[in-house]
């Protein structure tokens, strides 16, 4: 058992620098992006800049999924609700970056409280459908609100400023905004979820009863942490609208909810930053896979079906399928002496893996 | 409870990196991404839909390009002009503005396209006008997508050679006044832009006929139950005007039968269409007589032009037994454009220079009557007055009773509006 512990110990000790190695390279491609694609003014909007907003606005769902085991798809709504909220300032008001962008985060902000004052006390498939029932309604208002919306037609143009120090107008500026923003929004994640609030999650998602036995109030947590999503997701819409110029209900249908999802389970459901590899492939196949066949919607659903099929937790879950292979493989080959007959009791499931056993919270 | 480490992201980011680096090093675009002509080859983007509602779009945009190449010895995929190697490239879209903007801006920045030419609906419309503003060394042609303000939005790179959905009711506001003696007409339509601007050019010509509007009812899409309107249109009405479509149009008209509404109707454009003619007796019986207007002639319609339109899209595969409106609209649409590159020789130097004044003072007779544009680039066009009639079989078709010439674009956006616009 001693000996099992310390190769535990030693293999994950190693994993740990390779991962900083390569979260460093990962940051760095992300870095040199602009300076070694062929085509700037493709490639940094249309699959760059688009990739880090879908997964900004992923993250949060998954931020909630992760560590609170509430599955919303309300996210895109709210990063919808902060986009118009910046639009609103911007193009009725004729407010500047500095009034619209706070505004457009409150606004966001605000929403995600709302939905959460709502749905908190529900769970797994009821959190589920109240939180696409209000997403739904949000999108009847926004389609019909003519006074705030401008209905259909939306609000535009949203012009990305020059800020002085930055100009945003430059495609490649607005490219690093969005990145430095990502980054934040992830190092954001992480630390909140470090935090004694972010273990209060984790105990609430594993056992609710038992923290509550404790004395926790676990809707006020579970409030915070959709409002605090919620504020991811907003980050994100002010990211869209700058990226569109406009914002009109398409950024807040039905549609737009799946690609969040889709993004977000491709990546990894349970993968804070798996969500940026499943927004660069939703945004390439959007991109390249008519260049191979008319039916590229098609496509688009056998990629899905092929990671939910071979990598259930996503892409970012295949690391750990493929240890949890050789794990099997070495039990197999290793003598009994590895085989501890006293286990301790087993926590609950790991949310990606309750996700796809369908015992999520 | 478990504390998650971070054990998926190692192939997650190798992968990552992997994918975006491969990536970008294996699509070259069709000019490298630049917008100028390589070889003297003018590359022409084609938006349409391909997915969704409109997902016959496609279809349709290719017949009608296939009419137009065709004429002048190409294919749908490209020919020659002037001496130019015209070659044409297909972008399909869901009719959404995200989906219209994404691939838009792959079409100018990665394949490298000179001319647009799209899209289909109106929200995309909205989305690639908008886009255009930034990419002034592009020419931007339309396709069918309508709204108003796509040709007010200020940019000059940006062509429309058809009617916008309000110039879609030229003359049929005082053509009710004056020929069908309404003075009152009460006014149900769905609760977003296209109907607004539709309803809009309808009661503008009718309210400076000297009619007035009863009322308005905006209600919203995929309404089924007109119990609550039917019963608010006021006693003295005249007739109401229906600015619905599909199964929403069919609904109301079943609805009015049953209620006992023997009100004539006017119909927007898109009110009147198979759903509701093939509708059953009762709707059939409600939608006699009704008068609507739009960019597509009915039976009778005698311009020496359309015929051969008629016979060479038939021909074309994957076509209706009839051309819809979007293959007409892309039709005058792209032989415009083609009759633009052939009077500037395929000159597209200078910005484009000599390609856009072409385009700006153009005029040829269509199929559906004489083109030409105006200061903000719009066609002035003539526009079809359609009364629904049963034909000797006993089915229900539209029959052209009038046309009007020389329709203009207002200079309004309609918006919701109560009473007279």
């Amino acid at each position: 058992m001693t000996k099992l512990v310390e190769f535990t110990r030693t293999r994950r000790s190693g994993l740990s620098r390779y991962i900083w190695i390569l979260w460093i390279a990962a940051l760095g491609a992300a870095i040199v992006f602009p300076f070694v694609v062929d085509r700037p003014r493709f490639w940094l909007p249309n699959i760059g800049v688009r990739s880090l907003w879908l997964g900004i606005i992923a993250m949060s769902l998954v931020f909630l999924n992760r560590y609170i085991g509430l599955l919303s798809l309300a996210q895109a709504t709210i990063a919808g609700i902060s986009a118009y909220g910046v639009g609103y300032m911007m193009v009725t008001r004729g407010q500047g970056f500095f009034v619209a962008v706070p505004v457009g985060i409150l606004a966001g902000t605000l929403a995600g409280f709302l939905v959460a004052l709502i749905a908190a006390r529900t769970k797994a498939i009821y959190f589920l459908m109240i939180t696409l029932a209000l997403g739904q309604v949000f999108y009847s208002y926004a389609s019909q609100a003519i006074e705030v919306t401008n209905a259909r037609r939306g609000l535009a143009p949203i012009i990305k400023p020059n800020l002085g120090f930055i100009d945003l107008g430059t495609i490649t500026s607005f490219y690093y905004f969005a990145l430095a923003l990502a980054v934040i929004c992830y190092l954001l994640c992480r630390f909140v979820a470090a935090t004694t609030f972010g273990l209060a999650l984790q105990g609430i998602r594993d056992s609710p009863e038992r923290m509550s036995a404790l004395g926790y109030k676990i809707n006020r947590y579970r409030i915070a942490a959709i409002t605090f999503a919620a504020f991811i997701a907003s980050i994100g819409g002010v990211v869209l609208v700058f990226d569109r110029a406009q914002v009109d209900p398409n950024v807040v249908s039905l549609g737009s909810t799946l690609d969040i999802l889709v993004v977000a389970v491709i990546g990894g459901i349970g993968s804070l930053g798996g969500v940026f590899i499943g927004a660069i492939i939703v945004t390439m196949l959007d991109n390249f896979a008519q260049d191979f066949t008319d039916r590229y919607m098609t496509l688009t659903g056998i990629v899905f079906i092929i990671v939910l099929l071979f990598a259930p937790a996503g892409i970012g879950g295949i690391g750990k399928q493929a240890r949890r292979v050789i794990d099997r493989r070495r039990k197999d080959t290793t003598p009994a002496v590895m085989e501890s007959p006293q286990q301790e009791p087993s926590a609950a499931l790991p949310t990606d893996e309750a996700i796809t056993k369908g015992k999520q919270q | 409870m478990t504390l998650k480490k971070r054990k998926g992201l190692v192939p997650a980011l190798a992968i990552g990196v992997t994918v975006v680096l491969a990536a970008t090093g294996c699509s070259a675009g069709a000019n490298g991404g630049s917008s100028t002509t390589s070889g003297g080859t003018i590359t022409i983007g084609v938006l349409a839909t391909s997915q969704g509602n409109l997902a016959f779009g496609m279809d349709e945009a290719k017949a009608a390009i296939g009419v137009a190449m065709q004429a002048i010895g190409g294919t749908v995929d490209g020919g020659v002009i002037n001496g130019k190697t015209v070659k044409i490239v297909y972008a399909g879209t869901d009719g959404t503005s995200g989906t219209a903007q994404t691939q838009v801006k792959k079409l100018v920045e990665n394949d490298g396209v000179n001319i647009v030419f799209g899209p289909v609906s109106g929200d995309e419309g909205e989305a690639v006008v908008q886009y255009a503003l930034t990419v002034p060394e592009v020419t931007f042609v339309n396709g069918s997508a309508s709204p108003v303000g796509m040709t007010l939005a200020g940019a000059t790179n940006f062509f429309r050679f058809h009617g916008d959905s309000a110039m879609w009711m030229g003359g049929l506001g005082k053509y009710a006044y004056d020929v069908k003696k309404y003075k009152k007409i009460y006014s149900i339509a769905e609760d977003y832009s296209f109907p607004y601007d539709n309803a809009g050019g309808f009661f503008s010509g009718f309210c400076a006929a000297g009619g007035k509007v009863s009322g308005n009812s905006w209600v919203p899409v995929g309404t089924t139950d007109y119990a609550t309107v039917i019963s608010q249109i006021p006693a003295g009405t005249d007739a109401v005007y229906v600015g619905l479509g599909g199964a929403d149009a069919a609904s109301f008209l079943s609805q009015a039968v049953t209620s006992g509404v023997h009100l004539p109707l006017v119909g927007g454009s898109i009110a009147v269409d198979t759903t509701a003619l093939a509708g059953d007796a009762n709707i059939a019986s409600a939608a006699i007589g009704t008068i609507t207007g739009g960019p597509v002639p009915g039976a009778g319609y005698t311009n020496p032009k359309w015929q051969p339109f008629v016979d060479a899209y038939v021909k074309q595969p994957k076509a209706f037994p009839s051309p819809s409106i979007f293959s007409i609209l892309y039709y005058n649409s792209f032989e415009s454009l083609i009759l633009g590159l052939q009077q500037s020789k395929g000159d597209l130097s200078n910005k484009q220079g000599a390609l856009r004044d072409a385009l700006g003072s153009l005029q040829w007779d269509s199929p559906t009557g004489h083109i030409s544009m105006d200061k903000n680039r719009q066609a002035i066009v003539d526009n079809f007055l359609i009364q629904v009639v049963k034909g000797t079989d006993g089915k229900l078709k539209q029959e052209n009773i009038s046309s009007a010439t020389g329709v203009t674009q207002g200079t309004k956006v309609y918006d919701r509006f109560t009473g007279c616009p």
